[in-house]
């Protein structure tokens, strides 16, 4: 038995120790907190400047100041990964000067709800299907092309899908496709349709991209719907139709790594799937096949916007010009394995694993290409919702 | 003289509690009421501050749909047994921690907090692989031949996502149950001996109703934020183990509709609000804390 003194002693250490883990466990939680709602870059860009080192003055007797003298800051909101200076090496090369600082957004709608709130990004990184919102809210400018040196290497077609009421808003810069990708073991006999994913034969190994209105893309191939037009009651069949496949899917990705780590590890046999993961898991040896459905690949592409009102935008201009050169280019190819809008980038690749994942043998492929249509902000809305009631069915 | 003295108290009070109060009010009390007022706008067309009107448009849409309901039951229903089943495995270890550790206590403390050393998204990660396939019990039944093919239904399900939670929340649900626990005056168990009660009477009679602030403490702590929780589901919980949080979270970083996305967490808010004011009704709080 322990006298009531000592006793005392030990109850007001504890105490004493427990407030201190509570301190610990408040900091800790605050840390963690702010980690997971800022997501970190792959890694800093070299030469990147904090973010306050906007306000230069506008540079517009840029023309007569050789380039490697230039001076100034840009800020660009782009996607994890893209911050890294491999894919603006161009740039980096040409205004060794200039100061390029990134902010990093986790999504199309944590990009477009960053430029809604007043985001001082000078150029920002959207996908196709999200255009038209930005030019509705203007929140974009349109593009003086003739500043850009590199903009004839652009294909026609690539040009055009940056093109919202008929200008010129957009740069299209990286590509790439949707579609089935499967294990060739665990399917010896191969799949054919985007049907794959509602298979019951390949229950609990299946794994659809988290979103809702790639779902409805999805059926709408399927079904031959019109995807820019889809009626009430095919949302509800779309609705009804991702319900019962929901039993058959192992989980919805997010992210590319989270499909690569399930398809590597066997868990996910068939799944929509980006080119990105085909070419990693073939660069890993994962007996994978990319197929070229019956009802058409789906293709997607990104697109670099300058805001509206921005103070540098003759230099975001420059940036872009040199975000289409071959270097920066070769490094998304060869890097991300996406596309290059730049057609000198895309013809000079030789290497057999990534001339698969492009399709670049195939001269039909654009023919069996369905291109994601611009999304109306009622699509949007009424598709994600469907989606949340997918998720939420009992 | 007194009025002096009284007026210093009522300077150290707000000194000590101004800064908190400033900060809980531009963090935690505006982003609340802007929730609110964007969860009666009707869309996100135009800039954030131009004039609108007030419409309960989104309360119409959602409420409507009978599976977010069925959500937020399910969720509230996950949320009970985490707590439940944190508290039962939890009171031990703070009965051992503030009776039976005696000097050791502060060293086996630090033992329960060391997982927080690192962050959240990493421990609920480590549970992935611990679960998978390819995770620590799949590979350890393999090698020792228990199985041939893994087992698949430790990962992507709501048990999983109820499992991970449990284990996140021990530690924080040991704290205020040790602390109501060292408060117990330990000449009660002495006047308790002296009288001839048993060791078990004297838990049923001392200690278990001397910790229970501490137990409901310990209960809404847990209770409450898991009601809303949507990280661990998107990482363990696979395509059925969404839960309310998970609704809410597409319609923010998906959609882009942060109207819908706040008449959402406002009713989810109202409902846990409802359910906390019940139960402090069912319980007599005053009886226990006297």
């Amino acid at each position: 038995m322990l006298l009531r003194g000592e006793n005392k002693m030990i109850q007001r250490k504890i105490s004493k120790l427990s407030a201190i883990g509570i301190l610990v466990i408040l900091s800790i939680l605050l840390i963690s907190c702010g980690g997971q709602s800022t997501p970190t870059p792959a890694a800093t860009a070299p030469g990147s400047a904090p973010s306050g080192a906007t306000a230069v003055p506008p540079t517009t007797a840029a023309t007569e100041i050789p380039p490697a003298q230039l001076t100034g800051s840009l800020n660009v909101l782009d996607w994890a990964g893209y911050d890294q200076s491999d894919f603006w090496i161009d740039f980096k090369n040409t205004y060794p000067k200039v100061n390029v600082s990134f902010e990093i957004g986790a999504s199309d709608a944590d990009i477009y709800s960053k430029m809604k709130a007043g985001d001082q990004a000078d150029i920002f990184h959207p996908y196709t299907g999200w255009l038209q919102f930005y030019v509705d809210n203007g929140l974009v400018q349109e593009i003086d092309t003739s500043k850009l040196t590199n903009w004839n290497k652009v294909s026609d077609s690539l040009k055009k899908l940056g093109q919202v009421n008929g200008k010129q808003y957009f740069i299209p810069w990286d590509w790439g496709y949707s579609s089935i990708l499967y294990r060739t073991d665990k399917i010896p006999g191969g799949v054919t349709s985007w049907n794959a994913l509602m298979d019951p034969k390949f229950k609990g190994h299946i794994s659809m991209w988290d979103d809702g209105p790639g779902a409805v893309t999805v059926s709408a191939y399927i079904h031959g719907y019109n995807e820019t037009n889809i009626s009430a009651d095919q949302l509800t069949a779309i609705k009804q139709e991702w319900i019962a496949q929901r039993s058959l899917n192992l989980f919805y990705w997010s992210g590319e790594p989270e499909l690569i780590q399930g398809m590597q590890s066997g868990d996910v046999w068939v799944a929509y799937a980006w080119q990105g993961t085909y070419a990693q898991l073939l660069s890993k040896g994962v007996p994978v096949a990319y197929i070229t459905p019956t009802e058409g690949r789906n293709s997607w592409v990104g697109m670099y916007g300058i805001r509206k009102g921005s103070p540098n935008t003759d230099l975001a201009l420059k940036f872009l010009d040199q975000k289409l050169g071959v270097a920066t280019g070769n490094n998304v190819v060869n890097e991300f394995f996406y596309g290059d809008s730049n057609q000198d980038v895309m013809n000079g690749i030789t290497d057999a694993t990534l001339k698969k994942a492009f399709s670049i043998n195939d001269p039909t492929i654009l023919q069996h290409t369905n291109f994601t249509p611009n999304l109306t902000a009622a699509q949007r809305d009424a598709w994600t919702a469907m989606w949340t009631e997918v998720k939420a069915a009992p | 003289l007194p009025d002096q003295s009284m007026l210093d108290r009522r300077g150290t009070f707000w000194i000590l509690a101004l800064p908190p109060m400033i900060f809980l009010g531009i963090f935690f009390l505006t982003p609340l009421l802007l929730m609110a007022v964007f969860s009666l706008r009707p869309d996100l067309n135009g800039s954030l501050f131009q004039a609108w009107t007030p419409t309960l448009g989104q309360y119409g849409k959602v409420i409507g749909v009978s599976s977010y309901w069925h959500l937020l039951g399910l969720s509230a229903l996950m949320a009970l047994v985490v707590a439940v089943v944190a508290i039962v495995l939890s009171f031990p270890v703070a009965y051992f921690l503030a009776f039976r550790a005696g000097k050791r206590a502060g060293f086996y403390l630090v033992l329960l907090l060391i997982p927080f050393w690192t962050s959240y998204l990493l421990r609920v990660m480590a549970w992935k692989f611990m679960l998978g396939s390819e995770g620590v019990i799949n590979s350890f039944l393999a090698f020792t031949g228990v199985i041939n093919q893994p087992l698949t239904a430790l990962l992507y399900n709501r048990t999983a996502v109820v499992v991970t939670l449990i284990y996140v929340w021990i530690p924080f649900s040991t704290l205020p149950i040790l602390a109501a626990l060292q408060r117990i005056d330990l000449a009660l168990f002495e006047a308790a001996a002296d009288l001839g009660a048993g060791r078990f009477q004297q838990f049923l009679r001392i200690t278990l109703p001397l910790s229970l602030p501490g137990v409901l403490a310990a209960f809404f702590m847990v209770f409450i934020p898991t009601v809303g929780e949507y990280v661990t589901p998107l990482l363990v919980g696979g395509s059925s183990g969404n839960m309310y949080g998970n609704i809410i979270q597409d319609f923010f970083t998906q959609a882009a509709n942060w109207s819908v996305g706040s008449a959402l967490s406002m009713i989810m808010l109202s409902a846990t609000l409802i359910l906390v004011f019940v139960a402090t009704r069912l319980i007599n709080f005053r009886s226990l804390l006297e």
